[in-house]
């Protein structure tokens, strides 16, 4: 249909974003060619700056263009805390829903033996170094509620006992605003025999 | 073809295509099975939460060939343990399934046996046990049973004092010293396994070099990815 190759490429090149397949590529591709030049001149090369200067931060992992992240540079964090969580996208869920005031580890996926996911591949050799020098009084422990999520936190489990710190894991439970009839049945289970003392 | 509220387990589920998953899943009817859950990935229909390995489900799903579509699944039960110990255990099972059974080759006593060896593996204690016994009865059900209770050649039977040599394929026969292929194992182990009652642990640790030679003659070169993951929880726990 496209007799230029270049556009044939962009249109490709733009099917790596996700949810876009070749219809959306060309509709982006033709938008960008007819009403926004200039724009795409700035995504191209704002584009181009990132994937060049954007790592991962030496403390936590999360994604970083300084050597530190704004987080574990940032000296007034509790040092006393350390969370650990399987994505930078986790990170800033916490970072936005809660009050959480201390610092973090990125693994940057979660154990999935079947998938040849490993504790090398979660740079847990960075972490247990961590754990060593820095000594913090409390690791919660915040992966997913699935099976690999669990399996990351029962391993991680063990390196925290191993350096004699504590280790929490986040609760489990009843979303708000949801109604018990309608929570599946493991939630439930999780819910209930997670339940606490009621305080005044 | 449409099937409704199939009883079965789910093995693994991995990303595919865009926003879909797909999900290898075992039944007692149809054995080994792919399926496509469309739009499943990343949490976005509600029954994605309850797509977990380990769980008892009910699957529905329509269509042949050798890809199936998922169209709606359901708990059936509690999980069947939660503990980190039994998730590396569960994940070894879960993997020599999908190394050793062909999908769409149905195996009802296999998926009794496996039925059997999550509810076992609830109990920590008794893990290794457990994993030796499922072993067994996999290599029972896929047609490469050992033989335990008798020598190979002779059909005598096996003396729990003796030493023999163990040659995966055949099996058992009197040790003459040398080593060649297979192993050597006391008699007691191949009567315990065969028992499938261990009352001594050194026969517990012989069985699990035995297995681990024979399915290693099965599985070939690539080694069980798992098992490299549920050895290093357990050291640096100990």
């Amino acid at each position: 249909m496209n007799e230029s190759p270049l556009i044939e490429r962009l249109i490709k090149a733009l099917q790596c974003l996700p949810g876009v397949g070749p219809r959306s590529g060309q509709r982006m591709a033709f938008h960008l060619l007819e009403r926004g030049r200039e724009e795409g001149r700035r995504l191209a090369g704002v584009l181009a700056e990132a994937m060049e200067k954007i790592g991962h931060c030496e403390l936590c992992r999360t994604f970083s263009e300084q050597d530190l992240c704004s987080v574990c540079a940032n000296l007034r964090r509790d040092h006393n805390q350390l969370c650990v969580v399987e994505s930078p996208a986790d990170l800033m869920a916490i970072e936005q829903g809660t009050g959480y005031r201390g610092r973090y580890f990125v693994l940057m996926g979660n154990l999935s033996p079947l998938d040849g996911i490993g504790p090398e591949e979660l740079g847990l050799e960075v972490l247990a170094h961590r754990l060593r020098e820095e000594r913090p009084a409390e690791v919660i422990i915040a992966t997913s509620a699935t099976v690999e999520g669990e399996a990351t936190a029962h391993y991680l489990g063990g390196l925290i006992r191993e350096q004699g710190l504590k280790a929490t894991r986040i609760a489990h439970g009843v979303p708000l605003g949801g109604e018990l009839e309608y929570v599946d049945s493991g939630t439930l289970s999780h819910a209930f025999s997670g339940r606490q003392i009621l305080v005044e | 073809m449409v099937m409704v509220l199939e009883p079965g387990y789910l093995l693994h589920r991995r990303r595919y295509r865009e926003s879909s998953l797909l999900l290898e899943i075992f039944t007692p009817q149809y054995g080994r099975m792919g399926l496509v859950a469309r739009g499943a990935a990343g949490g976005r229909r509600s029954q994605t939460g309850v797509l977990q390995a380990f769980q008892p489900l009910l699957f529905s799903w329509r269509g042949r060939g050798e890809l199936k579509t998922l169209a709606s699944v359901e708990g059936d039960g509690p999980a069947c343990f939660r503990d980190g110990k039994a998730l590396f255990g569960g994940f070894y099972l879960n993997e020599l399934l999908l190394r050793l059974v062909l999908r769409d080759d149905p195996h009802p006593e296999l998926y009794q046996a496996y039925d059997d060896a999550l509810q076992g593996l609830g109990n920590t204690e008794t893990i290794e046990v457990t994993l030796r016994i499922f072993e067994k009865r996999l290599l029972e059900a896929i047609g490469y049973g050992l033989v335990l209770d008798r020598e190979v050649d002779s059909e005598k039977d096996i003396i729990p004092t003796a030493v023999y040599h163990f040659h995966p394929q055949q099996g058992p026969s009197p040790s003459t010293g040398s080593a060649g292929e297979g192993m050597t194992v006391s008699g007691a182990t191949l009567l315990a396994l065969s028992r499938e009652c261990f009352d001594e642990n050194k026969d517990l640790q012989e069985a699990k070099q035995l297995m681990r030679g024979v399915l290693q003659f099965h599985l070939g070169d690539k080694p069980l990815a798992s098992r490299k993951a549920y050895m290093r929880p357990a050291r640096s726990l100990s």
